[in-house]
């Protein structure tokens, strides 16, 4: 079977973020752009169900500009992904979460794939909306956030386990599904060096974006206009709290969390 | 065109808050129409007396007790065309998030998710404001009309004040093709072992120990500290790498966001990896022994000092305040 | 020309070293220094992936980079753990001999099957007698048919215990001195080969040391590295290779504290303000930084040099010597930003300042590679 991954290239956790120019995004200027990391644990799962599925193959996709879709689908590669996809983003398209499903839906919908696993949600604009609108122009199921997907061989069916108040949610997948990560099982696998090297070398499949100007010109009308972009306040720091004794700092700290902050239950 | 449809997802015996929370911002962007609430599957309308909503639609149906977010998207934008609403506000949850984006497909909507703050623009539009990196920034948005849809994020809107009578019910008939739509397909529940406290992601207070705490048994401190609150339990990387606790606890970059109304953090130095998952909590407590630790820089209270007495002393001042018996009822082994 | 700008497939192995570094070696670097323990298990993860046999070409199983590659690698691992790096890179200054004086034949009996599996290999050239001399070795290899019989002790070798080849240098003939040389690789089955037990180390303490004794080991011929006599030759050329490496380790030392100091000198808080916003700060963390990118550059340079086919002896020698006095300096003033803290072993700093004086030592002295410097140097002059 053919699972396909949805990559998204995402500014580093550590970059310094900055308004831009004209206020309402973020400032490019020194991004690092890097694999999302519930993406991660999306190509982490993709990959252990083919070490799992015999006869399973790995693709994974990626929607942005050229050159950072294509880095993060390298990196999908090094870590083990067999075949990638690059739609590329047409220059003025807006960043939206329906647009980028659109878009990604061209890719998809030219194959008969089985299985499409992403992340909850990508570090950046944090939506968690790509996957689920995707399903629906696809026309298939949707199961939500898992934090595990499990192959059971003897009934060629997928069990996903959900994490809901007090415990895990069992729910089998009937296929063709989209199913988003939360975080892997198993911590996200390094990628090795040797792979890195010849990921470097490996062919991707090209979407350009003439191809994907005209999949995505109907949801270009509900896409979202991007007013401002703003960093909070800075945190002043915290307020200390004075005490003599362990239990002078909680009675002082509960009065505060009631009184003050409002927070008590 | 005013007015505005609002989700109800049911619980055992009520509604979610988020649902509630989707009711009060439903009616701002109401603009003055009606209020409506889509109750789904069996269970009696009971659960949204006091819902303060001018009319509540009601649907049942084989295999409604758990609907699909397939299923949510029909139905909601079926109750949407029959009352001519353009917008729909669906509650924050992990299973709402998903059904704005099924429904916005479907309904030809524009939408978002997170949702701190929303106002009515020009033109049908809604303006938005919605944090993104973690909380390390926010964006305003324009959601155009005709239609939009969206869902607030859990604990940034009050919960409306109960209506005094119930609204009047009726229940909608399900659309066509409903049947063909993919079902949930849910088939067990797996409790974990020892954590009876709310779900880490959905909480309004979470308690989060680190490394600090030194061993696995003495982590209990934070999960009894928790259990006072009724909070959930999380930890810092450094604590599920060392296996004290399953990596289902871990807040942060590589872990879980959470945005409580309150976030005690213990023992924990406030990596940048881990404060990512935690900075729009809206109140932050940090107790920790070094005060050069940069959980400060982001705490709205600190204690410094050794966490070792500081937490049972707290622990106890809680139980006491709200009036629970003594000890920890017992949340971990024996 | 050199070009600054690393191509992005630099970046990625880069970033791929920078995870490993702070997810896999950073968590345990103060308990292993703490402890003394050689961490097995990040070892084995490091030659999982690929981190290991740096230098060895692909077809004999290595991941063959170019030493400028390596030294980007080189530099993110120390920035997490010099002593585990130490451990990680002793395999490439153990195999570069069989690739400068292997034949195919050799390097593919030998290295094919050390590769595919998670071994490690020492470099036994220093000796108790001395270790700057390496001309006048006391280690004795004496010809018996198609074999040789090694006798003698070799001391301060870098994963010893646990290495399971040793290229081993000894002189058939202590008179004929450099020319008697030769290099011998020696597999840890030997009977005769005794590993001693783990030194206490001041710094790199994550990595293992010991000597090595040879008691009659018997050698095939067919192990012995060049021509007869080519062994001194072997070790000077592996060293002019394996030198810039360390100029890397120094500057990921470097890096490490100037990052811990930068950030605590924003948090501390004296007279009112951050003590970074106190000049004498500033100052010491401007000289910090320009120590640091001299180092850096220096390495860059003598990589690139030795890529484009040079033997680099000179500007190895620089990067190696520079880099490593560097390293001391900044860890040195980075302690004093910390203050009394920086002076405690709950903090990283210390431990950076005893990691760094390690690389003014090994691989050749400062001492000696000033001696190659000023050789270098005024050789040029008539
Ligand atoms: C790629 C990557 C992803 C990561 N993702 C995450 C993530 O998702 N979540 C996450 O949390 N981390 C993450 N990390 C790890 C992160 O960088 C930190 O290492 C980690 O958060 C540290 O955990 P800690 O604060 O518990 O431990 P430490 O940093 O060791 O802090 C322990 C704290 O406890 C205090 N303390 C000690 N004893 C006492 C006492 N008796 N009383 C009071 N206080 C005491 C100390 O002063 C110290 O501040 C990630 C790292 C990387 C590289
Ligand atoms: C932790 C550790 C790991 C090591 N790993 C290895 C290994 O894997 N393999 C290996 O073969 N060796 C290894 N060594 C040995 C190391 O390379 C030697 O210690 C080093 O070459 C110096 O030799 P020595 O200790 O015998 O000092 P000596 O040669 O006795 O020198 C003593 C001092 O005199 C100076 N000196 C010597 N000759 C001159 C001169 N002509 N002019 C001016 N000054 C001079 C030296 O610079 C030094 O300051 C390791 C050492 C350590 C501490």
């Amino acid at each position: 079977m053919e699972i396909a991954v949805l990559v998204k290239p995402v500014p580093d956790a550590e970059t310094r973020l900055r308004p831009d120019a004209g206020g309402s995004g973020l400032d490019p200027e020194g991004v690092k752009w890097v694999l999302a990391g519930y993406d991660e644990s999306a190509v982490e799962q993709a990959l252990l169900l083919k070490e799992s599925i015999p006869g399973t193959s790995v693709r994974a996709i990626s929607y942005g500009p050229l050159a950072r879709a294509e880095e993060v689908l390298r990196f999908a590669i090094a870590l083990g992904c067999d075949a990638a996809t690059s739609v590329e983003q047409p220059a003025g398209a807006p960043d939206d979460p329906l647009v980028t499903a659109a878009a990604l839906h061209l890719a998809l919908s030219k194959r008969a794939v089985a299985l499409v696993l992403c992340g909850k949600q990508a570090g950046d604009d944090e939506t968690g909306l790509v996957g689920p609108a995707l399903a629906e122009m696809l026309g298939i199921a949707e199961y939500g956030v898992a934090v595990n997907v499990r192959w059971d061989a003897a009934s060629s069916a997928l069990t996903l386990q959900q994490s809901v108040e007090g415990g895990l949610v069992r729910v089998r997948a009937s296929l063709p599904a989209v199913v988003a990560l939360q975080q892997a099982w198993n911590d996200p696998r390094t990628a090795k060096l040797p792979n890195i090297l010849k990921s470097r070398k490996a062919a991707i499949e090209r979407m350009p974006a003439s191809e994907v100007s005209s999949a995505i010109a109907t949801v270009q009308a509900l896409a979202a206009r991007r007013l401002a972009f703003r960093l909070p306040p800075p945190r002043t720091g915290a307020k200390m709290i004075e005490y003599k004794s362990p239990e002078e700092a909680a009675e002082r700290l509960v009065r505060i969390l009631r009184e003050e902050a409002k927070v008590f239950p | 065109m005013t007015g505005a449809l609002a989700l109800l997802e049911r619980t055992a015996g009520g509604v979610t808050s988020a649902s509630r929370e989707a009711v009060g911002v439903a009616r701002t962007v109401a603009d003055g129409g009606a209020v409506v609430g889509l109750l789904v599957g069996p269970g009696g309308t009971g659960p949204a007396s006091g819902i303060p909503v001018d009319r509540l639609f009601t649907v049942e149906g084989p295999g409604l007790t758990d609907p699909s977010t397939a299923q949510y998207a029909a139905l909601l934008s079926h109750a949407a065309t029959q009352l001519g609403v353009a917008r729909i506000v669906v509650p924050g949850t992990a299973r709402g998030r998903d059904v704005v984006g099924r429904l916005a497909v479907r309904w030809a909507a524009s939408a978002a998710t997170g949702v701190t703050d929303v106002t009515l623009g020009e033109g049908g539009s809604l303006r938005i404001t919605r944090p993104v990196f973690g909380g390390r920034a926010s964006e305003t948005l324009e959601l155009p009309g005709p239609r939009q849809v969206f869902a607030p994020k859990p604990h940034a809107f009050s919960e409306p004040s109960a209506a005094a009578a119930p609204a009047p019910s009726e229940t909608i008939a399900l659309p066509d093709g409903f049947d063909k739509l993919p079902t949930r397909g849910a088939e067990g529940f797996e409790p974990t072992a020892g954590s009876k406290g709310p779900e880490l992601g959905e909480a309004s207070i979470v308690v989060s120990g680190g490394r600090g705490l030194r061993t696995p048994e003495s982590f209990r401190l934070v999960e009894d500290l928790a259990e006072s609150l009724g909070a959930a339990v999380g930890a810092s990387r450094a604590v599920t790498d060392a296996g004290w606790r399953p990596s289902s606890y871990q807040v942060g970059q590589t872990g879980r966001s959470v945005s409580p109304q309150l976030y005690i953090a213990v023992g924990i130095s406030g990596a940048i990896q881990h404060i990512v998952g935690m900075v729009s909590a809206r109140v932050i407590v940090a107790i920790n022994s070094d005060p050069q630790a940069p959980i400060f820089k982001v705490a709205d209270y600190g204690v410094v000092g050794d966490l070792f007495p500081i937490v049972p002393a707290l622990t106890k001042e809680i139980r006491k305040q709200r009036g629970l018996p003594a000890g920890p009822t017992g949340s971990g082994p024996g | 020309m050199v070009d600054f700008a690393l191509t992005s497939e630099q970046t990625s192995l880069r970033d791929m070293a920078r995870k490993f570094a702070r997810t896999e070696m950073a968590p345990h670097a103060a308990e292993c220094d703490r402890a003394g323990r050689f961490p097995d298990e990040i070892y084995r993860k490091a030659w999982e992936l690929g981190l290991m046999n740096l230098n060895v070409p692909t077809e004999y199983g290595g991941t063959g980079l170019a030493l400028f590659d390596q030294c980007l690698i080189v530099e993110e691992l120390a920035h997490a753990c010099a002593g585990m790096t130490t451990s990680i890179i002793a395999n490439c200054l153990a195999l570069e001999p069989i690739l400068l004086g292997g034949t195919e034949e050799q390097k593919h009996r030998i290295l094919d099957p050390f590769c595919a599996e998670y071994h490690l290999a020492s470099f036994c050239l220093t000796e108790p007698s001395g270790g700057s001399d390496a001309g006048s070795l006391k280690t004795h290899a004496r010809r018996d048919g198609d074999h040789y019989v090694l006798d003698g002790e070799k001391c301060f070798i870098t994963n010893a215990p646990f290495a399971s080849l040793y290229t081993v240098f000894a002189t058939t003939d202590p008179t004929l001195r450099h020319k008697g040389i030769n290099a011998f690789v020696v597999s840890r089955d030997t009977e005769g080969v005794l590993p001693g037990k783990e030194e206490e180390k001041m710094g790199h303490r994550a990595s293992a040391t010991s000597t090595v004794r040879f008691e009659g080991a018997r050698v095939p011929v067919a192990n012995r590295l060049g021509a007869d006599g080519e062994g001194f030759s072997i070790a000077m050329r592996t060293l002019d290779q394996t030198r810039t490496p360390i100029g890397a380790l120094a500057t990921g030392i470097a890096q490490a504290a100037i990052d811990h100091a930068a950030a605590y000198a924003k948090r501390r808080h004296t007279f009112g303000k951050p003590i970074a916003e106190h000049q004498a700060i500033q100052i010491k963390l401007a000289d910090m930084t320009q120590a640091l990118r001299a180092a850096r550059l220096l390495t860059w340079e003598a990589a690139w040099t030795i890529d484009h086919g040079e033997r680099g002896s000179l500007e190895s020698a620089v990067a190696k010597c520079f880099a490593s006095d560097a390293a001391m300096r900044v860890a040195d003033e980075a302690i004093q930003v910390f203050g009394g803290y920086g002076y405690m072993k709950e903090y990283p700093v210390e431990k950076l300042l005893r990691d760094a004086k390690l690389a003014q030592i090994y691989e050749g002295s400062n001492e000696i590679q000033r001696i190659v410097i000023a050789r270098e140097l005024l050789q040029r002059y008539a």
